[in-house]
C-alpha cells in the first residue's frame, strides 16, 4: 500500500451540459461558462479547494470538454500543477468489457475509483461547477471529523417560499440527517442542501459499488446513494453554511448573479486578498477609457477599450465597446464588440460576439412589456446593423 | 532553436533617480501592468528563443520576485528555461563595470549547448518585434555582429543616444558614433545585438584581459575602426520606446494612451506577458469620471481620472481629482486629493486633501511606500 497519501481530495463533478443556459452551453460544458468579467463558473470551486489547503482535485468531464480541458491545462492558475496530486481532468474511458459514459453522478464517481484509491485519502469532498460561492471547505471537514460524520452535507438557509425548489435536509437538534426530500411542495424547513459533499472514503466506496450493482438505480447522489446511506443509519449531519452562494443554472440566476457583483448590499467580495478566486490569465494590456467612454457602477476587465458608456454592467476582458453604445445593466462575455451606437440593456451577450452599430438588445423592465426577460446573445455570433433582438429572446 | 539570450537588468538604473533606488531597471513598473522586462522576455519567447540568462548585479530581489518560477512567459522548462546570472566573481572587483565584464561572468551560460548566436539585450527599451527576422537578416548578411536600430527624431535639441550609427545600401555601418547627438538620417542603436556566439567569446575573452569592459565602445567600435569587423545594420521601424531617464519614462508611459502605439506595442498575435496576479477586475462607481487614461484590474475608482496610467490594485477615493500621472500598484488617493504630473510609486498613500503637483518635464515622485 502507498505510504503517501492525501488527507482529503476534491472530485469537481463539471459533465454536465446546462441545458437551462441555452445558447450559452451549445458549444462549452456550464462549468466553462464564463463569469464576472474574468472568471469562469469553475474558477470558484476550484479557488476554495486551493484556498481551503486541498491541492488534489478530479474534475469530471463529459459534455463537450474542450474548452474546459484547455481552461485547466496543468492547473498552474491555480497553483494545482503539482508532482503529487494537483488537477486531474477525468474524462469516460474504454475498459476492456464495456466502455460507457458517465451514467449519472455516482457512477461518475465509482468510475473513477482508482484514481480515488491512487491517493488513498481518508475522505473525500463531493463538489459541482454550477455554483458561485466562497467557502473554506477546511471547516467543514473538520466539522464532519469533529461528529464523527460518514456523510456531511452543506446545507444554506434559503427563503420559505423558495424552499420548495431546493433540496431539503430536515435536522433533529444535533443537525444529524433524518429525512431528504427533493423540492418538497409543503417544507419543513428552510435547509437547502448546496450540493458538497463530504465522504469518509471507506463508507463512499462501499455504496457506490453496492449502487452500481443496483440495476434499478439512477446512479445519482441524491436520488440514490444518500437516501441509501440514510436508510441504513449511517451518520448523516447538516453543516450548516452562511454566506452568499447563488446557483447560476438559469439564464436570469447567472444574470443576477453577475449583478449581485455590483451590489453592495449583497456583500459578494472578489477582492478580498486573503481569499482570492483565480483564473487563466490571456495577457492583455490595461483596459482603455477613451475620452468619450464611461463606467458608472460596473466592473471592466482588463484589455477593453470602452468609448461608449456602460452602467450597472459587468464588461469582461478583451471587449470594445464603441462610440456612443450603451450597456444597461448588462453583462458582457469575453472578446466581444459592441460597435458605435449599439444599445445593449439587461442582456447577456456571449463570447466572440459582434453587435453591429446601432443594433439594439434587450430593453429595461420599466418599459412594462408583457413576457419581459433578459435576453441572450449566444457565443460567437453576429448580429447585424440596426437589427432589434427583443427582451427575453435568445439567439 | 539556434540562438540563446542575454538580457542586461541593471544597465541604466542611475539614470532612472528615485525610481530605481529599490530595483533594477529591468523591474521597473511600466504601461499599467507590466514591468520593463516584460517586453524583451515576450519578444523572445514569441520569437522562439527559449534559453535566455538575466544578468543582474545589484537590487535585484525585486526582479527574481517578479520572474518566480517563470511560468508566465512558458520559461518553467526542462532543458531550456530563463536562468538568472548573478555577479560572477572577477578576480579583485565583484562587481561588472559593463557589458563586457558581465558576459566575462557569464561564460559557463555563453558556454551552454549548441547554438551558434547570441541575442544581447538591455531591459529598458520597449517594443514589439520578432527576433527570428532579424536572425534570418544577419546569417544572410554574413556579418558577426548585427546592431537593431531604428530611425527617429530628437525630441530636443541636442539628444543625445548613446550609440549613433549610418548604414550604406546594403545596411552595412560606415560610422559608428558613442554618447552623441543625430538626426532623422541616422540609425539609432536600440541596445540589441545578434552576435556570432564563438565571436562573442573570443572578443570578450580578450577585451577583459586588456582591461576593457564598454560593449559597444571597446568591442564594437575599436573593432569596426580597427576594420576587422563588418556590422551589419537592421532597421526596426515599429513603435520604440526608450526609457533612458524620468522624463522619457514619464512621456512613453503616456504614449501609451495613444491607441496606435498600443495595437503595435501590445499586438494580440504576440501578446507581452507579465506576472499573474489575479485581481478582481475593476470597478468604477457612480461618481467616477474617466477621460483618456489605462487601467488596470483591482482597481476601485471613485474619483476623477484623466491622461493617466492607473496601475493594479488603485483605489482613487472619491473627489479625489489624479490628472496625467502615473500611480503605481497598491497605491491610494484618498479623498479630494489632487495629483498632477506626478509618478506615484507603489503602496503610496496620498492623504485626503494633499495636493502634488509636478511638471511633465520633471514629474513629482513619490518613493514606494510613503504616506504623503
Amino acid at each position: 500500500m502507498l505510504k503517501r497519501r492525501k488527507n482529503c481530495i476534491a472530485m469537481l463533478l463539471a459533465g454536465g451540459q446546462g441545458s437551462r443556459l441555452k445558447v450559452l452551453t451549445a458549444d462549452i460544458a456550464k462549468p466553462a461558462v464564463p463569469f464576472g468579467g474574468k472568471y469562469r463558473i469553475i474558477d470558484f470551486p476550484l479557488s476554495n479547494c486551493v484556498n481551503s489547503g486541498i491541492d488534489t482535485v478530479g474534475i469530471l468531464t463529459q459534455y463537450q470538454p474542450l474548452v474546459l480541458n484547455n481552461y485547466i491545462g496543468n492547473g498552474q492558475p491555480w497553483g494545482l500543477n503539482r508532482n503529487f496530486g494537483g488537477a486531474h481532468v477525468l474524462p469516460p474511458y474504454a475498459k476492456s468489457e464495456k466502455s460507457e459514459w458517465y451514467k449519472g453522478t455516482a457512477n461518475a464517481i465509482y468510475q473513477n475509483i482508482p484514481f480515488i484509491d491512487m491517493y488513498n485519502p481518508e475522505y473525500v469532498l463531493i463538489l459541482s461547477g454550477d455554483h458561485i460561492y466562497k467557502m473554506n471547505y477546511d471547516e467543514m471537514l473538520a466539522y464532519h471529523i469533529e461528529k464523527e460524520s460518514d456523510c456531511t452535507i452543506a446545507v444554506i438557509d434559503v427563503p420559505l417560499k423558495e424552499a420548495s425548489r431546493f433540496g431539503i435536509i430536515n435536522t433533529n437538534e444535533d443537525n444529524s440527517i433524518y429525512e431528504f426530500e427533493e423540492k418538497p411542495e409543503h417544507p419543513k424547513c428552510t435547509n437547502a442542501s448546496m450540493g458538497i459533499y463530504i465522504f469518509t472514503w471507506k463508507v463512499l466506496k462501499k455504496y457506490l459499488i453496492e449502487d452500481e450493482n443496483n440495476p434499478e438505480s439512477d446512479n445519482d447522489f441524491g436520488k440514490n446513494v444518500l437516501p441509501a446511506l440514510l436508510k441504513d443509519n449511517q451518520r448523516m449531519f447538516a453543516y450548516p453554511f452562511k454566506g452568499y452562494w447563488k446557483d447560476v443554472g438559469t439564464i436570469e440566476s447567472l444574470w443576477q448573479a453577475n449583478m449581485d457583483l455590483i451590489d453592495d448590499s449583497v456583500g459578494f467580495e472578489l477582492k478580498d486578498k486573503s481569499f482570492k478566486i483565480y483564473a487563466r490569465n490571456y495577457a492583455k494590456p490595461p483596459c482603455y477609457m477613451a475620452p468619450s467612454g464611461s463606467a458608472e457602477h460596473s466592473l471592466v476587465s482588463e484589455g477593453c477599450v470602452v468609448e461608449g458608456k456602460v452602467d450597472h454592467s459587468i464588461i469582461s476582458t478583451g471587449c470594445t465597446i464603441g462610440k456612443g453604445a450603451y450597456i444597461n445593466h448588462s453583462v458582457i462575455m469575453p472578446d466581444t464588440v459592441i460597435e458605435e451606437g449599439a444599445v445593449i440593456e439587461y442582456a447577456i451577450i456571449g463570447e466572440h460576439v459582434t453587435i453591429g452599430k446601432n443594433a439594439r438588445v434587450g430593453k429595461s423592465p420599466a418599459s412594462e412589456i408583457s413576457g419581459w426577460g433578459i435576453s441572450v446573445v449566444g457565443t460567437g455570433k453576429t448580429i447585424e446593423q440596426d437589427k432589434v433582438i427583443d427582451p427575453k429572446e435568445i439567439v | 532553436m539556434n540562438i540563446i539570450g542575454i538580457v542586461f537588468s541593471n544597465i541604466y538604473d542611475s539614470s532612472l533617480g528615485d525610481l530605481t533606488e529599490h530595483r533594477t531597471s529591468a523591474s521597473l513598473p511600466f504601461g499599467g501592468r507590466y514591468r520593463h522586462i516584460d517586453f524583451v522576455l515576450s519578444n523572445m519567447v514569441n520569437s522562439d528563443i527559449t534559453t535566455i540568462g538575466v544578468i543582474t548585479k545589484h537590487n535585484y530581489q525585486s526582479l527574481m520576485d517578479h520572474l518566480g518560477s517563470c511560468s508566465e512567459w512558458d520559461l518553467n522548462r526542462k532543458d531550456s528555461g530563463l536562468f538568472i546570472l548573478p555577479p560572477f566573481n572577477l578576480g579583485q572587483s565583484g562587481v561588472y563595470r559593463g557589458k563586457l565584464e558581465a558576459l566575462s561572468g557569464a561564460s559557463t551560460f555563453l558556454h551552454r549547448g549548441k547554438p551558434e548566436y547570441v541575442l544581447l539585450s538591455d531591459s529598458n527599451l520597449l517594443c514589439n518585434i520578432d527576433y527570428q527576422k532579424v536572425l534570418k537578416a544577419h546569417k544572410k548578411s554574413g556579418a558577426k555582429v548585427t546592431v537593431i536600430a531604428n530611425r527617429q527624431k530628437p525630441n530636443y535639441d541636442g539628444e543625445i543616444m548613446p550609440l549613433v550609427l549610418s548604414a550604406d545600401e546594403n545596411s552595412k555601418a560606415n560610422d559608428i558614433l558613442i554618447d552623441t547627438t543625430f538626426d532623422e538620417k541616422n540609425l539609432l542603436g536600440m541596445g540589441m545585438y545578434i552576435v556570432d556566439k564563438q565571436y562573442l567569446i573570443n572578443s570578450v575573452k580578450e577585451c577583459v584581459a586588456r582591461g576593457h569592459f564598454h560593449f559597444e565602445r571597446d568591442l564594437l567600435q575599436a573593432a569596426f575602426n580597427e576594420g576587422t569587423l563588418d556590422i551589419n545594420i537592421f532597421e526596426f521601424n515599429g513603435t520604440v520606446l526608450r526609457n533612458k531617464d524620468v522624463a522619457s519614462y514619464f512621456k512613453n508611459n503616456m504614449a501609451c494612451l495613444d491607441a496606435d502605439v498600443r495595437n503595435d506595442l501590445f499586438n494580440p498575435e504576440n501578446p507581452i506577458y507579465t506576472k499573474v496576479r489575479d485581481e478582481a477586475p475593476t470597478f468604477y462607481s457612480e461618481s467616477s469620471v474617466t477621460n483618456n487614461c489605462l487601467i488596470a484590474d483591482g482597481c476601485i475608482i471613485k474619483g476623477y481620472v484623466e491622461n493617466s496610467v492607473i496601475f493594479r490594485d488603485v483605489t482613487i477615493e472619491e473627489g479625489a481629482v489624479v490628472k496625467n500621472s502615473i500611480i503605481m500598484q497598491g497605491s491610494v488617493v484618498s479623498k479630494d486629493a489632487k495629483v498632477e504630473y506626478s509618478i506615484i510609486d507603489k503602496n503610496v498613500v496620498i492623504t485626503e486633501g494633499t495636493t502634488l503637483i509636478g511638471a511633465e518635464i520633471k514629474p513629482e515622485i513619490i518613493p514606494k511606500g510613503r504616506t504623503v
